[in-house]
């Protein structure tokens, strides 16, 4: 993809420039494609704007690249580990659905309604977030219906840049207090071995099994690490590869689009309460390197707790977050009926975000 | 990762955050044009030593800016014979002065010959230093090189400061100790818009149009700064006049136009004033406070800023702000930060 033949291009950016003047002069075909455009040539064309004021050049680097690495990031991470695990059929008509509704039909729905210049990518990764923390066998409709939540609620809410909350964590929420039956049965095991054809449809006919965090309250059972580590184990859709999801998420934080402080603080306050707890009381308290390994904690804290706009900006405050993350985590998962604790923990400190950053922001300026 | 490359990446003496242009921005200046006349009388240089007693002269051979005039143009590659200039011009102007050289530590002769000679005199130091930007702004300097506290905007001469480059210590040079007229300079010119880069000897007084004659590019549209595009003034008037303090000319272009595929096009279409991007919201991704120079949080005064609340920005040590634009430079979201920050200082 390195080099793209000159003619072609030059042909694109013609038929570019001839569609963009065809949809500014039709007032009715700018209301409804205009957003829809403007998306798409933004993925494929740079800006036309220049710097006005000082500084008069500007860095190479802007939030669309900064979406583009975290989607690139999420397939890697969890698209791929899912279909192999739970077979194309299951995991591509979920992201289809979760797209199709969320950003080509609400999104664009909702750019037209309120006449905004253009939809954001951050739809793509809701989205992209949204199949990825519901059960494998979660029905279609159910995906469809946290996409749209997910993109209305953030739409709602002020758009990119101003959600208090993480839209598919908040809609994921929306799912389990209303159908409830779907998130906590419609988990099963993934598939191991060689993938033959019968494979690729394997998610369609497949037992439930519980998840291992759930076998652990049920029954105190412990799931091998390395089972956990290669994503065996089952869970939901997107969290149980952890190897992948670490691998990208590491890649993510060298190329500075996600903040080191927050996963670090983030796990090891996982580790250190959990070491802390199973000290205190003892065995019905997960151990701490299961606590780790399992349950969506990996993906919340690589790709969801770091989503940069529901944290908080100072950098000190983001070690408060991290560990405050971790804290309600291993609270949930160990002392109340709950398997799992990542959504609400993450959700939680996203509500707390705006309190704690002014709070930092005092203590660093009081003098 | 990044704890590994922090534990073993001393910071040689310097500060946290900055941003390397050199590297970004790899311009190299090959001919050196003699003299371009002035049509009027050329303007005389002269040098005037400060009122306040100079304790300390700080000669600053460390350009963190690409587009900056280069230090082999007035070294000539010979250290010991500038640095013999420069105890000249100290016995002459302000014998009482210690001298640090800064240096970038990139030159490595001229690092290790500056050290050397300054072994020899108890008076003079040198101090090899990471050119990255903004390095050699005068309160970054006096800080990294005298641990000395300098406000920004303010006068580094009556704290008893002095700052030189290595044009004006050779211009001093000829003009207090050898008695010679100087009224010409170096001025580097560079950027996309013009055919080469050259340094041009131009005489003080001659406009900025008849020195950039004829080398622009044909097509295009063109934007000229003087003093380098990030925190250099842009000028539409090309009858200015050359004077001392333009040390080099960048001409870009402006790039008004769609490009197609701009993320595998990273080199044709970074040196130019395209903002690269959309505005977007603050998306809290910290490369602003990551970046600044001096610890600050540009996105804080942001914020204080478009929520109608500008004088709380001066309560998060806004006073500090060098105004280097690097947060400018680096906001994903293409956000105008060092304007409000301007308009943060304007407010009373
Ligand atoms: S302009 Fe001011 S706030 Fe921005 S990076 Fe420079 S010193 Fe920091
Ligand atoms: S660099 Fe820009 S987007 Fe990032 S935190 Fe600073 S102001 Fe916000």
């Amino acid at each position: 993809m390195k080099k793209i033949p000159q003619p072609i291009e030059h042909i694109l950016d013609k038929t570019f420039d001839r569609m963009e003047s065809f949809v500014h002069s039709h007032k009715k075909v700018n209301f409804l494609f205009g957003a829809l455009f403007s998306a798409f040539d933004g993925l494929l064309r740079s800006s036309k704007d220049t710097a006005a004021t000082q500084p008069f050049i500007r860095n190479n680097y802007d939030v669309k690249r900064f979406m583009g690495a975290v989607l690139v990031a999420l397939v890697i991470g969890w698209v791929f580990p899912a279909v192999y695990f739970y077979g194309w059929q299951c995991v591509i008509s979920k992201l289809m659905v979760s797209f199709i509704v969320g950003v080509f039909v609400v999104d664009v729905l909702w750019a037209i309604i309120a006449q905004e210049e253009h939809i954001s990518e951050g739809g793509f990764v809701s989205c992209l977030l949204v199949p990825a923390i519901l059960p494998p066998q979660a029905p279609l409709w159910l995906v469809g219906l946290g996409a749209a939540l997910a993109i209305i609620f953030r739409n709602v809410l002020g758009g990119v840049g101003h959600n208090l909350v993480n839209p598919a964590i908040f809609s994921r929420l929306f799912l389990t207090i209303c159908f409830p039956s779907f998130l906590v049965m419609g988990y099963q095991t993934p598939f191991t071995g060689m993938p033959d054809l019968h494979s690729l449809r394997y998610g369609l006919d497949a037992v439930t099994h519980a998840t291992p965090l759930t076998l652990f309250k049920t029954n105190g059972e412990v799931a091998s690490f390395f089972s956990l580590l290669l994503g065996t184990s089952g869970g939901s859709l997107g969290e149980s590869c952890r190897i992948l999801l670490i691998l990208t998420g590491l890649w993510l934080i060298k190329i500075k689009v996600v903040n080191w402080r927050l996963p670090l603080s983030y796990l090891s306050s996982v580790f250190v309460f959990s070491l802390f707890f199973s000290l205190i009381v003892g065995k019905s308290v997960a151990p701490p390197i299961f606590q780790l390994m399992s349950g969506g904690l990996i993906l919340g804290a690589f790709f969801m707790a770091t989503d940069p706009i529901t944290t908080v900006y100072n950098q000190k405050a983001k070690w408060i977050y991290g560990a405050g993350c971790g804290f309600v985590t291993v609270l949930i998962r160990d002392f109340t009926t709950l398997p799992e604790g990542v959504m609400y923990s993450i959700l939680l400190m996203n509500l707390l975000a705006v309190p704690i950053q002014s709070l930092m922001v005092k203590i660093r300026y009081r003098a | 990762m990044k704890l590994f490359n922090l534990c073993k990446k001393k910071e040689i003496p310097g500060f946290h955050g900055g941003f390397n242009l050199l590297e970004a921005y790899p311009i190299r200046f090959c001919n050196v044009i003699e003299k371009i006349s002035s049509d009027v009388a050329p303007k005389q240089f002269v040098f005037n030593a400060p009122q306040q007693k100079v304790e300390q002269v700080i000669v600053n051979l460390c350009p963190t800016e690409p587009w900056a005039l280069p230090n082999w143009v007035t070294l000539a590659h010979d250290t010991s014979s500038f640095l013999d200039k420069v105890v000249a011009l100290r016995a002459r102007c302000f014998p009482a002065a210690r001298v640090a050289i800064a240096i970038s530590e990139k030159e490595g002769k001229h690092v290790t010959e500056a050290i050397k000679y300054a072994g020899n005199t108890d008076w003079m130091t040198a101090h090899p230093l990471n050119p990255k930007y903004p390095q050699n702004d005068p309160v970054v300097l006096s800080k990294v090189v005298l641990h000395a506290e300098v406000e920004c905007g303010a006068d580094t001469t009556t704290q008893g400061i002095l700052i030189l480059d290595a044009q004006t210590i050779a211009a001093a040079y000829e003009s207090n100790v050898l008695g010679n007229k100087v009224n010409s300079r170096f001025v580097a010119v560079s950027g996309t818009g013009l055919k080469e880069n050259e340094v041009i000897r131009v005489e003080l007084g001659a406009t900025i149009g008849k020195m950039l004659g004829g080398r622009f590019k044909a097509n295009g549209t063109h934007r000229v700064f003087v003093n380098g595009p990030l925190c250099g003034r842009e000028i539409t008037d090309l009858s200015q006049e050359i004077d001392w303090s333009v040390n080099n000319i960048v001409v870009l272009e402006a790039l008004n136009v769609k490009v197609m595929f701009p993320m595998i096009k990273q080199e044709e279409m970074s040196f130019t004033t395209n903002i690269l991007g959309e505005v977007r919201q603050c998306v809290y991704c910290n490369f602003c406070d990551d970046t600044c120079p001096m610890d600050l949080e540009p996105a804080l005064y942001y914020h204080s800023y478009t929520r109608g609340e500008g004088h709380k920005a001066r309560s998060y040590n806004l006073g500090k702000c060098i105004e280097c634009g690097l947060c400018s430079f680096i906001c994903p979201s293409k956000l105008e930060l060092l304007q409000t920050i301007k308009a943060c200082k304007a407010l009373d």
